[in-house]
């Protein structure tokens, strides 16, 4: 079957090729065209179809193309997510080479996912820091500094998993990957930590809520989708059986990201920090997912719950993650205006907006009946049964925080206020582009069922969830979120720009950058001088070996001191006299015998 | 008529042709050249011919000339025949000696272009010419310890002989330094020979090592002679004998009038051949007379040879950094290369060498001499052209030559890279597996010396190329204001002058890129060596 022969990653990347020759609703049409294919056919296309027989330099045994159960649900909500953005750039006025920036960079996360070894998959992820720091370049102004900084960060942490790989290829002898992970205490954690960068580890994030408002707001689109999401797959491909350390920084990371996210007004910014919150979810759920991890054995099904439930978060994520960055969208795009602090009350002006926004909000904070309670839901109850208390209770206390930012955005953007000026609503194309996610968001949280039937370990787990605890639990977050809310309305307001651990590390980064410039070139200059000094002062003595002899001579006992000034005279039309340091035939002899005499003496 | 007769004829052919121009002079003026180009073209068919049957035929081609077996056969390596021993003088083409009688025969016809225009152009000169090389043939390739005296005398006399050709007042003075310092030398060399011969009772060096082993079993001598007084102290005074020859610190105080005195087409040849073939002598001497088990039980004689190698590199190196005539700072850059070669000949008998370490330190003598002939000949051949040219003789009349002689300059440029190591030039090569060897025999102030030749070398041979190339031609008013070194030299240089040059240092990079060839070719020598056998067998 031709299908199975062609990797999707090729399909987007041939388009993202296309998208700027062509005319720009062509290119984007056939952008709509590449990634809705990819989706289709990671739906249809059958595990265990891969490309392989490559040897790269000779020595490694390359599977370029692998489809499993992973890799299929990452194409399947991929290519869905990318044909949507496209169609949503289409309609928000993106010029045909950004788009061909985000296919590129949706063709290498393909890669990425679809990858069957070790070696493909660091290729992909560091090209995938490329194409995106492309995409962010490209819309210019501030963009090109947090740019610069996203791409300087994710060149440290890829590199650190590449040293990981290189590392694991040392131990294992393959770059195939074998379904234990990365082994090794070193190995691990440098993998631990270069995956960390993508996923937004709590003092690696700064790079997520720097870079994400900066450029188009289509570009965001695309953005809040790929890097995090790509890298919690491959946190999963190393740690297949899970970390508790693992588990708990997805648990610190969903409270963080949620409560900095309250202290945002820029739109973006907020909804950056919560990719980080919600990233976290599922790193506790890969943290979750080995049977090691806390109570519960191997007899039982929780870490494959977890397991499921991480990926079924990544899906339901990139769904309402997606739409919010698309609903904010929209919302620059008719006002121009970033910060909650300047709009107010749109919620009568763009009806659509708001209604898919509410449906956004309601799924992200995992709200029953829509679908980001149902994956949040599988980690927490995976938390819960293996008695990871603290765990539980930080991701529990993640969802309050999501719920309060969320009616902080909703209330500031949609209620509260005025907006002065006309606004109107989204235009066709981003309507039918957060509709249709919108309508997605809803469907898999009625109908829990489709969902799982997309996730991988499907009928290894048990899991209902609609039961009377599960609600009582959602609905317990929401009002306590709610409460919150109406007791912080009032400090929450223009709040100002809060600082994070970047306004640290990048003043750290500026003067530590500075002193190890100032450093080198000092060093530098000084192994300059030294060098040149010598090379001078050694032409000096070549051409002036009289002088260099006497002045040498000055420093020894005038006993010993020979007297050249008196037998070589030194005005000789300012030219040096030249240095007889010849041997007469007579002395030539002598030192051939002394020679000799030295050597027998030595020898015998 | 077989190979057998070729190393005689190598060394017949140019000594018979020596009596050529003389006797044709009496006819004929001026055809010493011709007579010259006819016997060493004849000699360059011998030579190619005999290291095509060494190395591609595989043979050790031996000649016994006036003597007797007395029942000694040819043997493999590995086994000694303890039977015969031989009276009369043999001659051996093996893989060291082939490869030396290649260079000779190829280098002293080659020299013969750049002398044709470069003069001198008597008869008597070419005379002496072809006596030099007949000589050196001789040296290269006798297996017989007295005959290379013999040699060494022949080759002696003639540079003598060469050197004060021109006869200028200044290079009698060298020529005649030269003759004492090395009579004196070549005697050490005799009273070497003679205290072997009182205790081996041979001359022939296979059956003198195979004595010194206490193999035969003819001789009654219980056990190897290795630590016997007479036989150190034959070694003793050999090693300084060959070394006063190839001119190492402080026994060289002969060589740089030699070479800067004499006219230019003798220092070419001179400087590529003449302590090239005693390096070559020591070299075998030390591999296949006395082999790795002498030195294993006399470590010292080994340290000896190291120190003054060390001492003559980096003393060679810093006094050809202190000259100012470019023709003596080439000199001097000899005392040091000939120090990095006696230096391998004594990491490859070291006992710390591992095999690799012997290895290497082979492959660095044999590449490293004949890359040093290429290029030190390639460099006197430019300098002489240089002279002739534009009458600059020392490093300051040098300054912005280079826009005016681009050709002589760039061949200058390649070379003294060459010369310093840079990769991939032959000069590089030979250096590395020298360096190498001293790494794998963990000799570590050795390397230290090494890495400090290169850095010395560096330092004159930039010193010319920044004046060549970057001081310009204004500054030195000197050249213009003195006339008196403008009318000696200053004439047209031939275009057979600037070919030498420009193919030595097309060879001298062409070379670097043979590397696997020659190591290959040598191959069989190390072999021989790591087994202490006095023959070579390919």
């Amino acid at each position: 079957m031709v299908l199975e022969s062609i990797p999707p990653f090729a399909i987007v990347l041939i388009a993202a090729v296309l998208v700027p020759v062509l005319p720009r609703r062509l290119g984007h049409a056939i952008g709509v065209l590449a990634t809705g294919s990819v989706a289709a056919i990671s739906l249809v296309i059958d595990e265990g179809t891969h490309l392989s027989g490559f040897e790269l330099f000779g020595t490694f045994d390359v599977v370029i193309y692998n489809v499993d159960q992973f890799s299929r649900l990452m194409g399947l909500i991929f290519g869905f997510i990318a044909a949507v953005a496209v169609l949503y750039s289409y309609a928000s006025d993106a010029d045909s080479i950004q788009t061909a920036f985000a296919l590129s960079y949706v063709g290498v996360s393909l890669g990425t996912v679809y990858a069957g070894d070790w070696l493909t998959l660091i290729f992909f992820w560091e090209l995938m820091a490329v194409t995106s720091t492309l995409l962010v370049w490209h819309y210019g102004g501030d963009a090109v500094r947090s740019g610069f900084r996203y791409a300087m960060l994710h060149g440290i942490g890829g590199s650190l998993f590449l040293a990981a790989i290189v590392w694991h290829y040392a131990n294992v002898g393959a770059v195939a990957f074998t379904g234990n992970g990365i082994t090794g205490t070193v190995p691990a954690t440098l993998a631990a930590i270069g995956i960390g960068v993508n996923v937004g580890f709590v003092g690696l994030h700064a790079w997520l809520p720097d870079t994400y408002p900066s450029p188009h707001l289509a570009a965001s689109v695309f953005l809040c989708v790929y890097t995090t999401k790509t890298g919690v797959y491959g946190m999963y491909r190393a740690f297949p059986d899970g970390h508790i350390w693992i588990a708990y920084m997805g648990g610190a990371m969903a409270v963080f990201g949620a409560f900095a996210a309250l202290l945002q007004s820029d739109m973006r910014r907020l909804l950056s920090y919560h990719i980080q919150s919600q990233v976290g979810y599922m790193i506790a759920g890969v943290g979750l997912a080995g049977g090691a991890i806390g109570h519960g054995g191997h007899d039982k099904y929780y870490d494959v719950l977890a397991a499921a439930g991480t990926f079924g978060h990544v899906f339901n994520h990139i769904l309402y993650k997606g739409l919010l960055f698309m609903t904010v969208g929209v919302i620059i795009y008719r006002t121009g205006q970033e910060s909650l602090d300047n709009i107010g009350g749109l919620g009568r002006k763009m009806p659509i907006t708001a209604i898919t926004f509410t449906i956004a909000a309601l799924s992200i904070a995992g709200f029953p009946g829509f679908n980001g309670f149902v994956s949040k839901g599988m980690i927490i109850g995976a938390a819960h049964k293996k008695h990871l208390d603290i765990l539980w209770y930080l991701l529990l206390l993640g969802g309050v925080g999501t719920f309060l930012s969320f009616i902080k955005l909703g209330y500031f953007a949609f209620i509260e206020g005025s907006y002065d000026g006309v606004v109107k609503d989204a235009n066709i194309g981003q309507s039918v582009s957060m509709v249709s996610v919108a309508g997605l968001c809803v469907l898999f949280g009625l109908r829990p069922t489709l969902l799982f039937e997309l996730l991988p370990f499907q009928g290894q787990y048990e899991y209902t969830t609609y039961t009377a605890s599960h609600i009582t639990e959602g609905l317990v977050l929401a009002g306590a979120g709610a409460i919150g809310f109406a007791v912080l309305r009032g400090p929450l307001h223009h709040i100002g720009r809060v600082p994070d651990i970047d306004s640290l590390y990048n003043r750290g980064f500026f003067y530590g950058g500075r002193v190890l410039i100032v450093a080198v070139t000092e060093l530098y200059a000084f192994v300059d001088r030294v060098a040149v000094g010598l090379v001078r002062n050694s032409y000096w003595v070549g051409a002036n070996p009289t002088l260099a002899v006497a002045r040498t001579a000055r420093y020894l006992p005038q006993s010993v001191r020979p007297s050249w000034d008196d037998e070589q005279p030194q005005a000789d039309g300012g030219a040096p006299p030249r240095l007889y340091l010849r041997a007469g035939i007579g002395t030539s002899v002598l030192l051939l015998a002394t020679v000799l005499t030295i050597v027998l003496l030595v020898v015998l | 008529m077989t190979e057998e007769a070729l190393p005689a004829l190598l060394i017949a052919v140019p000594i018979l042709g020596a009596t050529l121009p003389l006797a044709l002079g009496l006819v004929r003026q001026r055809i010493g050249w011709w007579v010259a180009t006819l016997v060493l073209a004849v000699e360059a068919a011998m030579a190619s011919w005999i290291a095509y049957a060494v190395y591609i035929g595989g043979d050790r081609i031996t000649h016994i000339l006036g003597g007797e077996t007395f029942g000694r056969k040819e043997v493999t390596v590995g086994s000694f025949d303890t039977e015969g021993f031989i009276v009369g003088i043999e001659l051996v083409a093996d893989a060291l000696s082939g490869l030396l009688v290649a260079l000779i025969a190829f280098v002293s016809l080659g020299v013969l272009a750049y002398a044709r225009r470069a003069g001198p152009r008597q008869n008597t000169f070419y005379s002496a010419y072809l006596l030099l090389t007949g000589g050196l043939m001789g040296l290269v390739l006798t297996g017989d310890l007295f005959n290379m005296f013999v040699f060494l005398e022949i080759v002696g006399l003639m540079t003598y002989a060469l050197v004060a050709s021109d006869r200028s007042a200044a290079s009698a003075v060298a020529a005649l330094k030269y003759l004492v310092i090395g009579t004196t030398g070549a005697s050490m060399y005799l009273v070497g020979v003679g205290y072997l011969f009182v205790r081996t009772g041979t001359l022939n060096m296979v059956d003198t090592s195979r004595v010194l082993a206490g193999e035969p079993e003819w001789l009654e001598v219980t056990g190897a002679l290795y630590t016997e007084p007479l036989v150190v102290a034959s070694f003793g005074f050999i090693a300084v004998g060959l070394a006063t020859k190839t001119a190492i610190f402080p026994l060289h105080t002969w060589q740089p009038g030699a070479y800067s005195e004499a006219p230019d087409s003798v220092t070419v040849l001179i400087s590529a051949l003449v302590s090239t073939t005693s390096a070559y002598a020591l070299a075998r001497i030390t591999w296949v007379v006395f082999t790795p088990e002498f030195f294993a039980v006399n470590v010292k004689a080994t340290e000896a040879i190291l120190v003054l190698a060390a001492l003559s590199v980096v003393i060679g190196s810093v006094l050809a950094a202190m000259q100012q005539r470019v023709k003596r700072v080439f000199a001097y850059s000899s005392v040091a290369q000939f120090g990095l070669i006696a230096m391998a000949i004594g990491i490859s008998v070291h006992p710390a060498a591992t095999d690799t370490a012997t290895r290497f330190a082979v492959y660095g003598v044999v590449i490293h001499l004949i890359g040093h002939a290429v290029i030190k000949g390639g460099l006197f051949a430019t300098v002489g052209a240089i002279k002739k040219s534009t009458g600059a003789r020392s490093i300051d009349e040098y300054a912005g030559l280079a826009t005016e002689r681009p050709v002589l300059s760039g061949t200058l440029a390649v070379l003294g890279f060459s010369l310093i190591g840079v990769p991939p030039m032959i000069g590089f090569v030979g250096k590395w597996y020298i360096g190498l060897a001293a790494v794998k025999a963990e000799l570590w102030p050795l390397v230290f010396v090494i890495f400090a030749s290169t850095l010395l070398t560096l330092l004159y041979v930039a010193r010319l190329l920044e004046k060549l190339y970057f001081t310009p031609l204004s500054e030195t008013t000197d050249t213009a204001q003195e006339p008196a070194v403008a009318t000696d030299g200053r004439g047209s240089v031939s275009f057979g002058m600037v070919a030498l040059a420009v193919t030595a240092a097309v060879l001298a990079v062409g070379l670097g890129f043979m590397g696997a060839e020659l190591t290959d070719a040598i191959d069989p020598l190390v072999d021989a060596i790591q087994e202490s056998s006095p023959e070579v067998h390919q």
